[in-house]
Order: structure tokens, then C-alpha cells, then sequence
């Protein structure tokens, strides 16, 4: 723990505005910062620090838990049921110690290569406008985890020079990986 | 999965002589795209103005699917992503869900674990050998290295009983003890193989015309590598020696001396020969683990059948034959993973391809995609 | 309780695995038998329904001395199994055969002689019979004209059906595998004719985007002069179909025209990677006619004929009574010409390592990625023939045709011989192919502008230096 708590010290002493992460996450110091301000952090880090190396762009949904069904393709799954009748499919329990809200959290890490150092940085977007800047310019190989993340969740990335479905067929309705996501039938369904 | 785009505006051509660009649908079904990628190629004659990869077509939403499935049911699911090394997916996974969980992994499990890694990193390898050699024209080296492979296959056949997707390492260590004959028949193998790795040397690495078609193209300088997130052997052929198993060593590297191999100027011929040389490395790995191997249990204590680890989160990440594969890995105390996202190494060296295929000619494009390596499972997840 | 099933279960296991196996006789199963592995509480949970098995002794696949094969696992490990290639029976096998067969050939010729002598005889037989029964001259030299085509016919498309089972064979064991090894008995020799028989069966497919005719008449155009390009090849002595004075030329003619058929198939199938392929044939044909013409022109001039047997007949000969007077033997002229004329023809096939035109893996299959059935095996058979021709011009232009290297080997006749040659320049055409990588376009161009067709420059200057001598 040491180790994090000097990184994150260097960190602050560089970007005062800047907070540790509730939820830490497991091997890493995990920052929190705001999402307006996710392009200068990262440029802090690149220029200042030597975190040349973006390992990943993600983002979770904290909506709550998915259905234990999986995805939502049918209200009624019970074929004995008549039409109309109240749908059978349930949401799963949240788990009490859990802060679910209505937000993305877009986590990111990154390593400084010749320090040996990572550092998990995340930033919250609201669930009904997730904008934050885009990192394409700064790492290159942000170009795709984004367009990844745009399309798997939804979140737009602003700057992106080439923001568009990557994984998913363009026929595909929403974004798979959000939690409330329900699936459109398709020509490929049954 | 985008439609076509628009063929790119006309480049600059001489008055007199009117050239119409083409688009060239390179993919999804063509014989070395590695599967079903599809390759957008605006080309001028034979050269190459603008390229865009489209991948999709692979696409299962594992990670969407490891939503609602317990955490021993995911470890089946990693196998399906990169399936020429699926024992380093289960490993990956287990690692991550072993951080949330808190689970100590016996030392034997971790041996094992870094034995079976190993070997299918020389699996991925030589298929990657042979298969680049298909890609350069070279028909032979791709059936001395499926020699090799089916060795390899049936060392993984005799200790999971499966050749492809073996679910072999489970949460907790791994599914069962190595049978008896297996050590002797691995050594056995390791005294095989090292030898062949001269006769591929022999075969393909210097042949005047392979090297002629790879050296010169596809070069990544450095700053370019690392600002492009690759990793694996297309980061380290580059130059930058980033190779997880010393960087933040897990299973049993500690254990293990061996060299990290890096390239010179990341040419097609550097990451390829990249390769060559860690498969010598691997069968050091081995050698040395399997000499202090010690007998003990493979499966560590608390893992329960349906195991709810507490809310929290965790990253971990191993050098897969492909790259830096990592996991990160959300529980909110439920009984499968709230979130899991793949760091898939393939995925995101595959983006290379947009930018340094620009100016090549059609040729090289396959000199290019093969050389960094992908496979699609992993790709498209 | 789950410790014995599991038990119960390795132990069956063990036993159908290895009743399943072949017994080898001679390697007896040491003392235990299978049963005995089975602790005492297994053999309770199941009681009566199968009493303890007798103590037979069942008969345990051979180890081979505790390598080679795996357990649970019929598949042998490959190159660990014999220690050497002559300790491998199937190994010695093959050599027999080998011997057997170039024996085989030796005494055939021998005892066949030269063929032209059998040809006069049907000759002037026939001919004495037609003029017997009052048949115009003209229409009697006709009708041998009619037998020598269909004659060179045959042997032009029977070598192709024979070089590609060659090629598979020579391929699988450059490659450790066996390559055809069923059709017809002895080592798949039938899988060719059983291929043509199923691609002559397939329907013809031709794309809506083609362009029909050019798509329909594609095939015909490339494979036609193959077959004409064999009229004034030299196949022993006398044995020439038509012995025309400008025969080298006409073959270099005929066979330039196959470039046309290539192009009109890219054109034709309406496919991108075709057109490609098709452009890139185009370009490469072309520009490798240059050197394969330049290397042979020392050659014309020191015999001064373009007559393909008198460049044999140049040929014959030794120099202080043991070196063969062959073209490949004069110092520097010899070998670079013999070299240059190897390279361009193997260009000149479309074959590895100058595929371009068909690049398997960029252009799918270049020109004729469209082509199914009949007419894909015309490009197929064109590719072929061409294979055969270029070593059999490589034969007598430099291999001294029909001569035989040494005196005392002229008791074996001239096309003996000369197939000998060709079928040498055969096995390294296959041979390139297994073993080289693809070249590059661009790297292709250069190599022949900048390499090739500057020494066969300079090689006609070296050849004109012994006309001088």
C-alpha cells in the first residue's frame, strides 16, 4: 500500500484536484476524477509522469444487476401464459452494500512502461448524458476501445475522430451491455 | 460492423492520366484474414490508400453472457475468446476472480498453471509460424509446425482431454493432477522440439525471399508501439521489453529465468522472429518448472461451488501468446460477475492495421496482418 | 463414496481403452492384469453382476521402448518413433520400390530401343498399304500427320495428370505426410484422373457479374497453345511432331499467347481480386519473356539453327572423350544462361516463388478465382503442360536433349533420356515451389529488369565470344 499511497501523492502534488476511488481496484491505486477533466488528467499523466501506455478503456453500468435470464428477449417467457398476462420476468435483487445509481463509470488504466507503475483512473457520467472527452488523441490506441465502449454501452466520447459501432451489427438496436439493454428481435432470431 | 464506406477522395494524380481508385473487400471470407475479418482497402493500382479493419463477425457478447453466469461457468466462456491459447484465458480469469475471492492457489497449481501456459504459448507460436509462412507463400514450415503442435495438443489431450478448449484451470488451481507418464512425456517432447527450432530457422527465418517480403515492411518505431497499446510480441519486437511475466510476474515466472526477446525496429520480420525466439524461451520456462516440480495439492481451499465474492473490483493481466491480456472484473456479492470487461491484446493491436497499412501494396497487407497475430475469438469476443 | 466411483470409473476406463487397442504381438502385458488395478472396495460396489474377472493376460500396445506413444491415445508421436529413416520398414519399402521401378524403366528402354526406328516401320507399312490401295499421297501424309497429333496430344495432356500426382507426392513427403495414398492401389497414382473425372462432373459455375464470353473463352485461349507449343518439341530422335526450321521461335510465339487468356480471365470474371491477378499476370508474363528469350539466343547462335533437333544434334558428342557436349557445360555462358532460362520459365508457369498472379493468400486465387469445374482444370491443365514444356525446353536446350551424359550409357535410347531430363527439371519446378516463399510484385519487376534481363544481355556477349573461338 505504501507504493500506491507514494504514486498517489506524486500524483496529487502534480493535479491537487484529485481523489482516491472508493472502491479500490484489486492490485492498482485507483484515482477519481471528473469526467470534463478525464483529457487533461491523461495528458498530466502522459507529460508529466510517464504514463505513455493506456492498457484499457472500459466503463460500467451501475444501473444494478442484469436479469438472471440474461437478455431480455421475451417479457413472457412461459408459453402457457395467455398474451398480456404480467410478465413473468423479475429483476434480480441488488445486493444491499452496493451503491448502485444512475451512472457510467468509465474506468481507464494506465501504466508508465519504464517506471513499472499502473494506475486505474475513473470517471462517472450520468446515465442520461454520457459525454466525456475522448483519449484518441492523446494514445492512439484509444481509438477502438472507445469506439468498443461507445458501442457495447453507449457512452459518446467527444473528439473521437471516428466514433461508430465497432463490435455489434449495424442492425442492432441500443447498446448490449447496459443493463436495462432489451433485445430487439431480429431476422437472425429463431 | 459498419457498411462500406466511401471510397476515399481521389488522391493526387498527374493530369494526363486519369487513375480510378478501388475497393477491395478483403475479408470477411478470404483465406489469410485469419478468420472472418473483414478489410476495407481503397487501393491505387496496388498500392494501398486507406485501410479500415472491420471485426464484429465473431462477435458472442461474452461479456454480456458472463452477466448471468456463476463464476466457474465464465472460465468456460474464456476459452471461446482466443482459442489457440485458451489455457492462458482460463488463467487470466481465474486470476481476477481469484483477487475478488481471496483465494490462495497451491504452489503446485501455480507450477502447473505456468507449465501448461507455456506450452500452449508453443502451440500459439508454431501455428502463427506456419501460418505466416501460408501468408508469405511458403506452404512446408506451416506442416513441420503442426508436427510439433499435435504433440503439444496431445500433452493437453492426456492431462484435460480436451485438444482445443480445455477448461483446464479452474478457480482455485487447476481441474486435476498431471497423470503419471506426463512429466517424462513432456520432457520428451522439450528434447524434440528444441532441435526443430533450428530446422524453422533453417526453413523460413532466412530465406533470402521471406526476409526480402518482411524486414523492410510494416516497421512500428517505438514511441509509435506503445502509443498504439500494443503488447506482446508486436510491442517487444519494437523494442520496449514489456512482458508481463517479469513486469508483475504471477503463476510461478517467479521462479523461472528467462529472457524477455525484443526485437530491433518492429518490422513484420522482428515481430515474427520474436516468436521464434520465445518458443526457446518457453521450453526454458518448462524445463525449469517442471525440474522443481513438487508434489502437493492442485486445488486450493474455499472455493465454493457457487462462489459470491464479496462487492469489489480487480484487474489482472497476463503475457498471452497474443499480448498483455487482462481482465477487470466487477462483483456486487451476486453469483455472477456484475461486470467483466477483456483487455483482448488482440483486439487492440489489430487497430495498428488502420494506419500502418497506408502506402503498402496489397502484398504486404498480409505480411502486415499476419505478422501481428490475431485471432479473431479474441477480436470480437 | 465418490472416491470409489471415481475409481470405478478409471478403471473402466483403463480396460475399454485397452481392449480397444491392437494387440502387437511379441510385447506380452507384464504380470498384472487389467482387473487387478481395482481396489478391494470397488470391486464390492459391484457385486455379482460381473465376478472378478479371470487373470488373463491382455496384450499391452508396444511402448516402443517407453516413447512414441501416448497413453489413452492411438496416435503415434512423430520422428520420435524411429531412430533412424532405414530402421522405418515403410522407409526401406519405398526405396525398393524406387530401385524397382528406375529399374523397370532402364530395361523397358533397353529393350524398346529408339522409338523413331519402331515409327519408320509403322511408316513405311502404312504408307505401302495406302499405296497398294491407290490412296492420293497428300492424303496418305495427311493421315500420319492426323496419328503424330494425336500422339503428342496424348502426351501432352497425360503429362500434366501425371505431374500432378507427382507434385502431391513429392509435396507430402517434402512436407512429413503421405499425400494420395488410395485411389487406384499403389500410392494414390489414380487420384488425378478420379479428380479430372470429378471436376469434368462439376457444374459450371460462371459469376451474373462476369462477362460470358470473355468469362466462356478465357480457359480455351490460355490452355490452346499449350497444347500447339508441343508441335516442334524434340522428344527423342526422330520424334518430333511437326521439324520445323523456326521451332524455337514458334514455340516461344505460341506459348506468349497464353498471357492473353490469363488477362481476359481476370477481366472477364467481374471480380476484383481476379482483375488483380489477371493485371499482374499480365505484367509479369510479359516481362519474363525477355531474359527466358535472351538466355537461349547464345545458344541459337552457336548451332545457328532455331530447329530444335539440330540444337540436340549440336549436343551430341564428348569433350576428351567423358564430357557431354551440352550447352550447360560451356563456362560461363553455359550456367548463367542455363540459370536465367530456369528462373523465367518458372515465372513463366505462374509457380512459387512467382505465384503472384494466383497469390493464394492475397488475391484469393488470382484470375481464376471465378473458375469452377472444367474450366478451372483447363487453367489447371495449362499450368501443367507449361511445366512440362519449360523442362523439356530446358532439356534440350542445355541438358543436351536426348545425348546421353556418358558414352558407355548409350545403350539406352535418346527419349529415355530425354525424359530422364525433363523429369529432373520437373522434380526441381515442384521442388521451388514446396520450398520457396512468394516474392513480392514489385520485388518480382525488379528482379527481372534489373538482374535477369541484364545478364542474358551480357550472356549473348559471353556466347559471342565462342563463335570467335
Amino acid at each position: 500500500m505504501t507504493a500506491h499511497e507514494d504514486l498517489f501523492t506524486e500524483i496529487k502534488a502534480g493535479y491537487p484536484k484529485l481523489e482516491k476511488d472508493r472502491a479500490q481496484v484489486e492490485p492498482y491505486l485507483t484515482l477519481k476524477v471528473l469526467a470534463k477533466d478525464v483529457a487533461a488528467f491523461f495528458a498530466f499523466l502522459k507529460d508529466t509522469l510517464g504514463f505513455d501506455y493506456l492498457d484499457m478503456v472500459t466503463a460500467v453500468d451501475w444501473k444494478g444487476p442484469v436479469n438472471r435470464l440474461g437478455y431480455i428477449t421475451e417479457p413472457n417467457p412461459n408459453p402457457f401464459l395467455p398474451d398480456g398476462a404480467t410478465p413473468q420476468v423479475q429483476q434480480a435483487p441488488a445486493a444491499p452494500n452496493v451503491a448502485y445509481r444512475e451512472s457510467f463509470e468509465v474506468v481507464y488504466l494506465a501504466s508508465a512502461l519504464s517506471r513499472g507503475r499502473k494506475v486505474m483512473v475513473k470517471a462517472e457520467v450520468p446515465r442520461n448524458s454520457p459525454n466525456l472527452p475522448s483519449l484518441a488523441g492523446l494514445y492512439k490506441t484509444a481509438d477502438w476501445q472507445e469506439r468498443e465502449v461507445y458501442d457495447l454501452l453507449g457512452v459518446t466520447f467527444d473528439g473521437h475522430p471516428n466514433l461508430k459501432k465497432i463490435l455489434t451489427p449495424d442492425f442492432i438496436q441500443g447498446h448490449p451491455l447496459r443493463k436495462d439493454y432489451v433485445h430487439q428481435k431480429d431476422r437472425y432470431d429463431d | 460492423m459498419t457498411t462500406n464506406p466511401a471510397p476515399a477522395p481521389a488522391a493526387t494524380a498527374a493530369p494526363e492520366m486519369k487513375t480510378d481508385q478501388m475497393f477491395i473487400n478483403m475479408g470477411p471470407q478470404h483465406p489469410s484474414t485469419h478468420g472472418v475479418l473483414r478489410m476495407g482497402l481503397t487501393v491505387e493500382g496496388e498500392k494501398i490508400v486507406r485501410a479500415e479493419p472491420d471485426v464484429g463477425y465473431l462477435h458472442r457478447g461474452s461479456e454480456k453472457l458472463s452477466e448471468v453466469r456463476g463464476y466457474h461457468h465464465c472460465v468456460v466462456l474464456t476459452d471461446r475468446w482466443d482459442y489457440i491459447s485458451s489455457m492462458m484465458n482460463n488463467l487470466v480469469f481465474c486470476m481476477a476472480a481469484e483477487r475478488l475471492m481471496k483465494i490462495e492457489v497451491p504452489e503446485r497449481a501455480d507450477d502447473l498453471r505456468t507449465v501448461m501456459c507455456e506450452f500452449n504459448r508453443i502451440a500459439s507460436h508454431l501455428l502463427f509460424f506456419g501460418t505466416y509462412g501460408i501468408d508469405i507463400g511458403a506452404f512446408t514450415p506451416f506442416l513441420y509446425a503442426f508436427r510439433e503442435r499435435e504433440m503439444v495438443l496431445d500433452l493437453f489431450e492426456m492431462v484435460c482431454g480436451a485438444r482445443m478448449t480445455f477448461n483446464y484451470i479452474r478457480l482455485g488451481g487447476v481441474m486435476k493432477d498431471l497423470p503419471d507418464p506426463w512429466c517424462g512425456k513432456a520432457k520428451e517432447f522439450l528434447e524434440h522440439f528444441k532441435p526443430r527450432l533450428k530446422e524453422y530457422d533453417d526453413l523460413l527465418s532466412f530465406n533470402p525471399i521471406f526476409l526480402d517480403r518482411t524486414q523492410t515492411v510494416g516497421k512500428v518505431p517505438k514511441d509509435q508501439a506503445v502509443n498504439w497499446g500494443l503488447s506482446g510480441p508486436n510491442l517487444r519486437a519494437s523494442g520496449v521489453g514489456y512482458d508481463v511475466r517479469k513486469f508483475a510476474p504471477y503463476a510461478s515466472y517467479r521462479k523461472a529465468d528467462f529472457e524477455v526477446v525484443v526485437g530491433k525496429d518492429g518490422s513484420c520480420w522482428d515481430r515474427y522472429y520474436c516468436r521464434v525466439r520465445e518458443m526457446a524461451q518457453s521450453v526454458r520456462i518448462i524445463e525449469q518448472i517442471l525440474d522443481q516440480l513438487k508434489p502437493g495439492p492442485v486445488q486450493g481451499r474455499g472455493v465454493a461451488k457457487v462462489p459470491k465474492p464479496p462487492p469489489g473490483e480487480a484487474y489482472a493481466h497476463i503475457e498471452s501468446s497474443r499480448g498483455d491480456l487482462g481482465i477487470y472484473l466487477v462483483s456486487d456479492g451476486g453469483f455472477s460477475p456484475y461486470r467483466m470487461h477483456v483487455r483482448a491484446p488482440s483486439f487492440i493491436n489489430l487497430a495498428l492495421l488502420q494506419e500502418s497499412l497506408v502506402g503498402l501494396k496489397v502484398a504486404d497487407v498480409i505480411a502486415v496482418l499476419g505478422s501481428i497475430d490475431i485471432v479473431l475469438g479474441e477480436v470480437d469476443r | 463414496m465418490s472416491e470409489t466411483n471415481r475409481e470405478n470409473v478409471k478403471n473402466s476406463g483403463e480396460d475399454s481403452q485397452g481392449s480397444a487397442q491392437a494387440p502387437v504381438p511379441g510385447v506380452a502385458k507384464p504380470s498384472i492384469p487389467a482387473a487387478a488395478h481395482a481396489k478391494p472396495a470397488a470391486a464390492a460396489a459391484r457385486p455379482a453382476a460381473k465376478p472378478a474377472a479371470p487373470a488373463e493376460v491382455l496384450p499391452e500396445p508396444r511402448l516402443n521402448n517407453g516413447r512414441g506413444r501416448l497413453l489413452g491415445s492411438a496416435r503415434l508421436w512423430p520422428t520420435e518413433v524411429w531412430p533412424n529413416p532405414w530402421a522405418r520398414p515403410s522407409f526401406v519399402r519405398g526405396a525398393y520400390w524406387l530401385a524397382g521401378i528406375v529399374a523397370g524403366v532402364l530395361l523397358l528402354g533397353w529393350s524398346v530401343g529408339e522409338i523413331s526406328v519402331w515409327a519408320n516401320l509403322a511408316y513405311d507399312w502404312a504408307m505401302n498399304l495406302l499405296r497398294l490401295r491407290q490412296v492420293p499421297e497428300l492424303w496418305a501424309q495427311g493421315a500420319w500427320s492426323a496419328v503424330k497429333v494425336v500422339v503428342v496430344f496424348h502426351l501432352v495432356a497425360l503429362a500434366p495428370l501425371f505431374l500432378v500426382w507427382w507434385e502431391r507426392k513429392i509435396s507430402a513427403h517434402m512436407q512429413s505426410r503421405l499425400g494420395p495414398m488410395y485411389v487406384g492401389g499403389f500410392h494414390g497414382w489414380a487420384q488425378t484422373i478420379a479428380d479430372g473425372i470429378k471436376l469434368m462432373l462439376k457444374e459450371d459455375v460462371s459469376p451474373r457479374a462476369a462477362d460470358a464470353w470473355i468469362h466462356l473463352l478465357a480457359p480455351i485461349v490460355a490452355a490452346a497453345p499449350a497444347v500447339l507449343a508441343f508441335a516442334p518439341v524434340y522428344f527423342g530422335s526422330g520424334l518430333t511432331a511437326a521439324d520445323i526450321d523456326i521451332g524455337v521461335l514458334y514455340i516461344f510465339a505460341v506459348s506468349g499467347m497464353t498471357v492473353i487468356g490469363i488477362v481476359m480471365a481476370g477481366w472477364g470474371s467481374g471480380n476484383k481480386f481476379s482483375l488483380l491477378g489477371g493485371l499482374r499476370a499480365g505484367a509479369q508474363l510479359v516481362s519474363y519473356e525477355l531474359p527466358r528469350t535472351f538466355s537461349v539466343i547464345p545458344v541459337i547462335l552457336l548451332v545457328g539453327s532455331l530447329n530444335l533437333t539440330a540444337i540436340n544434334d549440336f549436343q551430341s558428342g564428348y569433350w576428351l572423350g567423358f564430357i557431354p557436349r551440352w550447352f550447360i557445360f560451356y563456362p560461363v555462358m553455359g550456367q548463367i544462361a542455363f540459370v536465367i532460362f530456369l528462373i523465367a520459365s518458372v515465372a513463366e508457369t505462374n509457380r512459387i516463388p512467382f505465384d503472384i498472379p494466383e497469390a493464394e493468400s492475397e488475391l484469393v486465387a488470382g484470375f481464376h478465382t471465378e473458375y469452377s469445374g472444367m474450366k478451372f482444370s483447363l487453367f489447371f491443365f495449362a499450368e501443367y503442360a507449361y511445366v512440362f514444356l519449360s523442362s523439356a525446353l530446358v532439356a534440350t536446350f542445355f541438358l543436351g536433349g536426348g545425348n546421353a551424359p556418358l558414352p558407355f550409357l548409350r545403350i539406352w535410347p535418346s527419349w529415355l533420356w530425354f525424359f530422364a531430363k525433363t523429369g529432373l527439371i520437373a522434380f526441381c519446378f515442384l521442388w521451388f515451389r514446396w520450398t520457396f516463399p512468394r516474392f513480392r510484385v514489385d520485388r518480382l519487376m525488379d528482379f527481372n529488369w534489373k538482374f535477369l534481363l541484364p545478364w542474358s544481355f551480357a550472356n549473348i556477349a559471353f556466347g559471342a565470344v565462342y563463335l570467335f573461338l
